[in-house]
């Protein structure tokens, strides 16, 4: 009897045990006779489920399996946890063959998840390297050694302010002879003093309000655009601080007197709501905000994402190529992929074939788009971008060749002239093409970064008075190593000089 | 003695049987990656992967130090949460022998339930919570409270003097139900004989919390504290990111090793620093957790945890 308890107890006790350790274990998956390419891109838009995922990887695939005898898995990641992803991804050892920088190029070629693809291009990507040309592809080069494909897109970012269109009409304001940021002032008090109840300026997002970029011809070298360190300005090549320059002194002394005079929101170092949100409440005029658009897209599809107000765009400033600007967002294969000339060639494919590339951004047709017949396409009756089961319309600008996917209705045919002729007429800087590469002052880069965040964004809003504010700023950037940094670059680039 | 070992095994082989998965769980979840300590002395790079690495010393650390937000960084972590620690302690206790004293009636039950609610909330919905009130051109506090008052509006998140009390405040507003709930279930473990013979000793009210109800808490406070202590390097992310929005006017008094750490890497994303910054906040932990322990069990060997 007792033991039949023990028994009891032990066969009891072991399923128990089973039973958890079984809910664990997974299903293994069959093997197919194609190359299998993980493709991995930034969404900004719904994360689509498997199955409909499924669909559009089966259409894909109808075409890469006679064009280059691959299959395709699609791995879309929403944009925010895009590079974390990808490093953890691959730091796991998950399978991973094309990827892309979103604007952190140099961390990938520093700690090798790029591969070298200098000797496959002439063989596997050769359209793609005539499309892009050696200008462009320089950008993506190390070292004189290929890492990726800078996407091809308007890439010139334009300094424009985006009004209400309603109160430019309703108090006769002539938007036309605002040309620069210093005439923005004048529209600024004009609507402050009619509707006092209004904040005439909006914060971009957090802590710019979109004077960071009017700061004219500026090469960030290799920094994001918001934490500049050590930059190149006026034409030379001399890395210097940007935070010493009369230019930035002189924005931040404008940001002030918006601030003191109620013409910029208040909290802008520290809303964490976006341009967008803030315009659609009512309360705000304008905001000011670079694009490669031109001012009537760039206006119709802001009002596009909703609000309920007419808007307007005028250009004040112009736009500046730097290395930056072009291998910001680029394509690699990874360097841990098992098939790099496979990838490449699908690669590829996102560049130059027409098909696969409006698969990827819009993906059915009839399900999650329709064609209207003039070149255009749009969503199909009753449905918007988040309802349709796929859709990455929001990374168009962001992979492949944005100038063979269908245009969204409403854009108008003339804009693709007026794109590729700014990324062609567009000033570049004179150390285009070098990269920085910062892995040798790591320990700066983080303090600096700590006490950028510290200072910047209370300096360029106008919530902080620039006179005493910029000095202390200064000195606790020096402490941080900032001078380390500028050395650091100075260096390179004068190797970089010496080499081209 | 084999016999005896035998019947032993006998008895607690099937509990050890149903301990396993959870311990395996535990191995592979918290010990393996232990593993991982190895990169916070490497120079990672995705191609020699984890054991081929260079290694590079101390050099992950040197960023951890190389300004003088070190010492802000650490100050403030250490002494947010020994406030957390002190306060959030004294304040549960406070309440819950409030909700004990009140028996346990459904109103009581409801009440605390509602103390709990807070500590539902993620720290983005909180933050903006606080938001809502400390907005420069909106808040509740600078528009409503401080008009009527006719004080001229403060810049909340430009100011640093009033966060450390608020962040204070926030954390009390979130934990204390939480953390009250263990104190309440402690109390009601005590003995009632105790209180029957303080009354008959004549023993009031408040005599008997001071004399019974807090000495008897003392294992539970001991055991809650020496929990706490072991990640006081650690701080509350989400409580000191987003509560305060993240604004770089206030880092004197928010910044804390975790968002600098954060705040640092962001942008490069390097793997080899936040494993050091990682193992310096559990190694710093592990020993303060070691010396609180060998203090308690100095004064009072009972209590000790091990």
């Amino acid at each position: 009897m007792k033991s039949l308890q023990r028994l009891s107890k032990v066969i009891v006790s072991t399923l128990l045990a089973l039973s958890l350790v079984l809910g664990m274990a997974g299903a293994a998956t069959a093997e197919t006779q194609y190359d299998k390419i993980v493709y991995a891109y930034a969404t900004f838009n719904n994360i689509p489920d498997t199955e409909t995922l499924a669909t559009v990887e089966e259409a894909i695939n109808a075409i890469t399996r006679d064009a280059i005898g691959a299959e395709v898995t699609l791995k879309p990641i929403v944009i925010w946890d895009y590079s974390s992803a990808i490093s953890l991804a691959m730091q796991g050892g998950e399978k991973i063959d094309v990827f892309q920088s979103l604007g952190d190029l140099n961390t990938a070629i520093s700690t090798s998840m790029a591969l070298d693809i200098t000797d496959l291009m002439d063989e596997y990507a050769a359209e793609s390297k005539a499309l892009i040309g050696e200008n462009w592809l320089a950008a993506c080069s190390h070292e004189g050694r290929l890492y990726g494909i800078p996407t091809f897109k308007p890439i010139a970012l334009t300094p424009m302010i985006i009004y209400r269109q309603d109160i430019v009409d309703e108090l006769g304001l002539d938007m036309s002879a605002v040309n620069s940021v210093q005439d923005v002032t004048a529209v600024l008090q004009a609507v402050k003093d009619a509707k006092p109840d209004m904040t005439p300026l909006a914060a971009v997002n957090t802590g710019n309000i979109g004077l960071g970029l009017t700061v004219p011809d500026v090469d960030y070298l290799t920094d994001n655009y918001y934490y500049p360190k050590g930059v190149l300005m006026n034409d030379e090549l001399t890395v210097v601080d940007y935070y010493a320059s009369q230019q930035f002194a002189d924005t931040c002394a404008l940001a002030r007197t918006w601030f003191n005079n109620g013409l910029v929101m208040k909290d802008a170092a520290t809303t964490s709501s976006t341009a967008a949100e803030l315009m659609a409440s009512g309360n705000y005029f304008a905001y000011i905000a670079s694009y490669s658009y031109p001012e009537k897209d760039t206006a119709a599809s802001l009002e596009a994402l909703g609000g309920g107000f007419k808007l307007g765009a005028k250009i004040i400033g112009s736009a500046f190529l730097d290395t930056t600007s072009i291998n910001a967002l680029s394509w690699m294969v990874a360097s841990t992929s098992t098939v790099p000339e496979k990838a490449l060639q699908f690669l590829n494919l996102t560049f130059t074939d027409p098909q696969v590339v409006n698969l990827i951004i819009y993906g059915l047709e009839g399900r999650d788009y329709v064609n209207n017949g003039d070149g255009t396409v749009s969503y199909p009756e009753g449905h918007d971008a988040s309802t349709v089961p796929y859709t990455a319309q929001l990374s168009c600008g962001t992979l492949g060749n944005f100038f063979i996917m269908y245009p969204m209705a409403g854009t108008d045919p003339e804009s693709l002239v007026w794109e590729l002729e700014q990324n062609q007429n567009a000033k570049t800087s004179v150390a285009m093409g070098f990269t920085f590469d910062s892995s040798s002052v790591k320990t700066e880069y983080t303090a600096v970064t700590n006490v950028i965040d510290q200072y910047l964004p209370a300096l360029i809003c106008g919530s902080v008075d620039p006179t005493t504010e910029i000095p202390v700023f200064l000195q606790r950037l020096e402490e941080a190593g900032l001078n380390e940094i500028i050395a650091a670059k100075q260096a390179q680039l004068d190797a970089w000089v010496a080499a081209n | 003695m084999q016999k005896r070992r035998k019947k032993r095994l006998a008895k607690t082989g099937p509990l050890l049987l149903i301990a396993a998965p959870g311990l395996l769980y535990l191995l592979i979840n918290n010990y393996l990656p232990m593993f991982g300590v190895f990169l916070a002395f490497k120079d990672f790079n995705y191609i020699k992967g984890i054991f081929g690495s260079d290694w590079n010393g101390l050099e992950n650390f040197r960023f951890l130090f190389r300004t003088r937000d070190a010492w802000i960084m650490t100050r403030n972590t250490l002494l947010y949460n020994a406030a957390f620690i002190v306060i959030g302690t004294v304040v549960a206790i406070f309440v819950a022998i409030l909700i004990y004293e009140l028996g346990k009636k459904r109103r009581v039950r409801l009440f605390q339930s509602a103390l709990m609610l807070p500590n539902l909330f993620s720290w983005v919905v909180i933050g903006f919570i606080v938001y809502a009130f400390l907005n420069a051109d909106t808040g509740f506090i600078n528009n409503t409270v401080l008009k009527a008052l006719h004080i001229t509006p403060i810049s909340w998140y430009s100011t640093t003097g009033p966060w450390p009390f608020l962040l204070v405040l926030v954390y009390l507003w979130k934990f204390t139900g939480y953390l009250s709930i263990v104190y309440v279930a402690s109390i009601a473990g005590i003995d009632k004989s105790v209180y029957e013979a303080a009354q008959l000793d004549g023993a009031s009210k408040i005599q008997q919390i001071m004399r019974v109800t807090v000495p008897l808490l003392k294992p539970t406070i001991i055991l809650m504290t020496l929990m706490a202590v072991g990640r006081i390097f650690y701080s509350d992310f989400g409580l000191f990111y987003q509560v305060p929005q993240n604004s770089g006017r206030l880092f004197d008094v928010t910044q804390t090793i975790d968002t600098y750490v954060y705040r640092g890497l962001m942008e490069l994303n390097d793997v080899g620093m936040s494993a050091a910054a990682a193992l310096y906040q559990s190694v710093v932990g592990f020993m303060l957790v070691l010396g609180a322990n060998t203090l308690v069990r100095k004064l009072d060997h009972e209590n000790a945890l091990f």
